[in-house]
């Protein structure tokens, strides 16, 4: 099935390749057939007349595209060019991961995705003023990815300011992000950069390299394009000793004449790169000095690309099912608390979330990307390590709409009862109907307590009148929470679920994010997955294996004089 | 024949007269703006005139809204910091005005000299309002020492979102060919950090100082419309002050603004 998948695509990228070439570098002119595709396909969320105010624009964020101003955020080009056609054109056809914008390499045939590029030009006059092709980012100087090029790209990370809004270690949790709106006045959230699944332009080490370059147009992330650089011009020793000296409280006559000079030469070469970019035409003098300039500065950009290509999986992780099943691991005494070591050593289950969209409330802008979990279990008890990303930590904020508290919580399902056998009828994935569901209700106010509920249906929902059978220990720390559960496999509560090893359990997940603004069913969750004890190997397994290879040898042995006798006979 | 041709005509008319018309009205955003001369051609002026003035405020004075500084608080909490979107002076004199000649088309040169800068000091943009002349680079300062970034929110004119680190203490910025104004700047990583700028042809266009006041000096003897922008005021695009300056001659106008 998977290779024949892979065949599929291969295929379809290659008449991509040829289509593309025969349009070259430059779309179609616009035309009847570009806007019928476009009002069909694209018009309902970007808008008829492209402002990015479809009929279903009101619930998306990042909100589609206003066509009008031709910003737009993934391009080969510098800051405060316009994209290319191709551009465009890859854009449609592979989609933006983690928004609502879907690839429509299937959908669209090659030959209509071009008309669109074609048309969506027309709703900015800027394309059709340029006189010159938009200026694409030089990629020829990448710098490969090594330890060391990830630890000079470290340093720029925090050097540069990108922990204001991507956090010290890239979660998208910095101080600064939970205030950033983009040019329209909508929220836009900052990358979490461990999840390059979710990047809009891609996580290629080159695309990480365009965005940190060029900017994203129309949002909060600036471009670090060249001159942005502090000592722009100099080479990478002379800035280090420019900004050495700026931080002195004083300096000798001798350093400040130093100083003085890098800032003259610094300043030079900011002026001729203002020129170029304002369209003078350079001598070839400061033609040298700005393509020296810049080869500093990219060679930094590949630099903190390697370093935030270092910071995620080299793929987003597989969904906990089929081999990827949670188990959990049988060991001897007591069950590990949250930090011991003996979480490291197992691998951690991966369980996407979604957003809740079945029921009003619904959420259709998640920023809880997925739960992972572990666990262990003993004689007696079982335990679990909830770990989530979320940008914020809230406990008490008051949503301004509704007057509702916003706070960060997780819960855990279980069916009340384990379905017996594989067909049997789950729950309703949705905190249940008919069939009740048992689920550990825990929310970042009261970060040690888990309150278990029982549901029969997403508002019909009892706390459970014995609780305290839980112990609970939870951290938010670098835009992460950890959460860890213990419980006995067998309660005196018959409401309970009761856990065999052996057995396998359904288990689905809700998450909300306060400061996204989940409430009830605004929220993030799992359909059902399953988990199991996964049971302790029999030590019969020590006994049987030997005696059957004993009783093998010694029939083979029987036989061989079986055989010689009746031979000797004859 | 004809009396089709005139039918077509006027109907045709028409439409375009209500196309304006709805145009006008549907885009009250634009009532906002500053408004530009087509062509402005620069050349000496002699015993030219002065217009001056003091701007104030009418209505009761809203209470000063201090801003929620929530990072960098070492460097951008060191004094209380109120929202400067109106602030009122002694006498109710009214700040951060820009007062400008609408419909002047011939008329002095830029004062080259003049620095056009603004200063990023404490989290704060100083000043709130400035003037920036197409063609000239709009030089921004980071006396903090703390990473900024430059966003300036231009529809006109291409949009600037350029990173400003913290060792990065003086960093010019390309200059644009259009006039458009007023544009807001911001920074993102300090939300709160807001202010104006607008790119004009012309150097006949003033700010008011804390006392309300404004001057334009060596303005050609004529007949003018004067206009007006603040933040919160809006302004008088609609029906600006007719004025009319003598040679080497000074004129008063003062304006009392209300809340928009």
């Amino acid at each position: 099935m998977r290779i024949r998948t892979v065949a599929l695509l291969l295929i379809l990228f290659g008449m991509f390749g040829v289509l593309s070439l025969t349009y070259a570098q430059n779309a179609p002119e616009a035309s009847e057939k570009g806007k019928q595709v476009y009002e069909n396909s694209c018009a309902h969320c970007h808008g008829t007349e492209g402002r990015g105010d479809g009929s279903a624009a009101e619930n998306l964020l990042p909100k589609p595209r206003d066509f009008t101003r031709g910003l737009y955020k993934i391009r080969s080009t510098g800051t405060g060019e316009l994209p290319t056609d191709q551009d465009l054109f890859d854009i449609i056809t592979e989609g933006m991961p983690g928004s609502s914008m879907p690839p429509w390499d299937t959908a669209l045939s090659a030959n209509d995705r071009w008309e669109v590029v074609a048309y969506i030009k027309t709703f900015y006059d800027g394309f059709k003023e340029a006189e010159t092709p938009p200026k694409q980012i030089n990629l020829s100087g990448k710098v490969p990815y090594s330890e060391q090029s990830v630890e000079t790209g470290k340093a720029l990370y925090t050097e540069l300011g990108c922990v204001e809004c991507h956090g010290n270690i890239g979660r998208g949790d910095g101080t600064s992000a939970p205030d950033l709106t983009d040019e329209w006045g909508f929220q836009s959230w900052p990358a979490n950069l461990t999840q390059g699944w979710n990047f809009r332009g891609g996580a290629d080490t080159e695309d990480i390299f365009k965005r940190f370059v060029g900017g994203l147009a129309g949002s909060a992330m600036p471009a670090f394009e060249g001159d942005s650089f502090p000592g722009f011009g100099l080479t990478a020793e002379e800035s280090s000793r420019m900004i050495e000296l700026d931080n002195k409280d004083e300096m000798t006559e001798a350093e400040e004449e130093e100083s003085a000079q890098l800032y003259e030469k610094y300043d030079a070469a900011v002026d001729i790169a203002l020129n170029l970019a304002e369209g003078t035409e350079l001598s070839a003098e400061e033609k040298q000095i700005y393509d020296d300039a810049m080869k500093v500065v990219y060679e930094k950009s590949w630099h903190l690309a390697n370093y935030v290509k270092s910071l995620m999986p080299e793929k987003r992780p597989e969904p906990a099912i089929g081999n990827n099943v949670l188990r959990s691991q049988y060991i001897h005494g007591e069950l590990p608390e949250m930090d011991n070591a003996a979480w490291e050593t197992l691998e951690a289950r991966y369980f996407p979330l979604v957003g809740q969209i079945v029921i009003e409330p619904r959420q259709f802008n998640p920023t809880i990307d997925a739960v992972n979990v572990k666990s262990y279990y003993n004689d007696t008890e079982v335990a679990f390590l909830f770990v989530w990303d979320d940008r914020t930590h809230t406990t008490d904020e008051t949503d301004e709409e509704t007057g509702k508290t916003l706070e960060d919580a997780l819960a855990v399902q279980f069916p009340a009862k384990v379905p017996q056998g594989p067909t049997a009828p789950k729950p309703y994935f949705l905190w249940g109907g008919r069939l009740p569901v048992y689920l550990w209700h825990w929310k970042a106010s009261a970060p040690e307590q888990v309150t278990e509920l029982t549901a029969k249906g997403v508002n019909n929902a009892e706390v459970q009148e014995a609780q305290g059978e839980l112990k609970a220990q939870a951290t938010y720390t670098e835009g992460q929470y950890k959460l860890w559960v213990k419980r006995a496999l067998k309660t005196e509560d018959k409401k309970d679920l009761q856990l065999d090893p052996g057995v396998f359990v359904p288990i689905a997940f809700s998450a909300w994010d306060g400061a996204n603004g989940d409430v009830d069913t605004k929220r993030v969750m799992t359909s059902w997955y399953t988990f199991v004890l996964e049971p302790v190997p029999s030590s019969k397994r020590f006994i049987y294996p030997p005696v059957i290879a004993l009783l093998s040898v010694g029939f083979l042995f029987g036989l061989r004089a079986f055989v010689q006798r009746r031979n000797s006979e004859e | 024949m004809k009396s089709y041709l005139l039918a077509t005509l006027t109907v045709l008319l028409a439409c375009c007269y209500i196309g304006t018309v709805f145009a006008a009205d549907s885009d009250a955003g634009e009532m906002e703006m500053l408004v530009f001369p087509e062509a402005y051609k620069a050349m000496k002026v002699g015993n030219g005139g002065t217009i001056s003035g003091v701007v104030k405020f009418e209505g009761d004075v809203p209470e000063k809204k201090a801003l929620e500084i929530t990072k960098d608080k070492q460097v951008c909490g060191a004094d209380e910091k109120f929202d400067e979107s109106l602030v009122v002076g002694e006498g109710n004199a009214l700040k951060n005005t820009i007062v400008y000649l609408i419909d002047i088309s011939t008329g002095k040169d830029f004062d080259k000299d003049a620095k056009v800068e603004i200063d990023q000091k404490g989290c704060k943009f100083t000043p709130h309002v400035q003037i920036v002349p197409v063609g000239e680079r709009l030089t921004m300062l980071n006396s903090d020492k703390i990473m900024h970034n430059v966003h300036i929110f231009s529809k006109i004119n291409k949009s600037v979102n350029k990173a400003q680190p913290k060792a990065r203490r003086k960093m010019p910025l390309k200059a644009v060919k259009k006039a458009e104004g007023p544009v807001e700047v911001k920074c993102d990583v300090h939300g709160w950090m807001s202010a104006w700028i607008s790119y004009v042809p012309h150097p006949y266009f003033a700010v008011t100082n804390e006392k309300g006041e404004f001057t334009l000096e060596d303005v050609p003897a004529g007949e003018y419309k004067l206009g007006y922008w603040h933040e919160a005021c809006g302004t008088n695009s609609k029906a600006p002050v007719a004025v009319t300056v003598e040679a080497g001659g000074t004129i008063t106008q003062n304006f009392t603004l209300k809340l928009k």
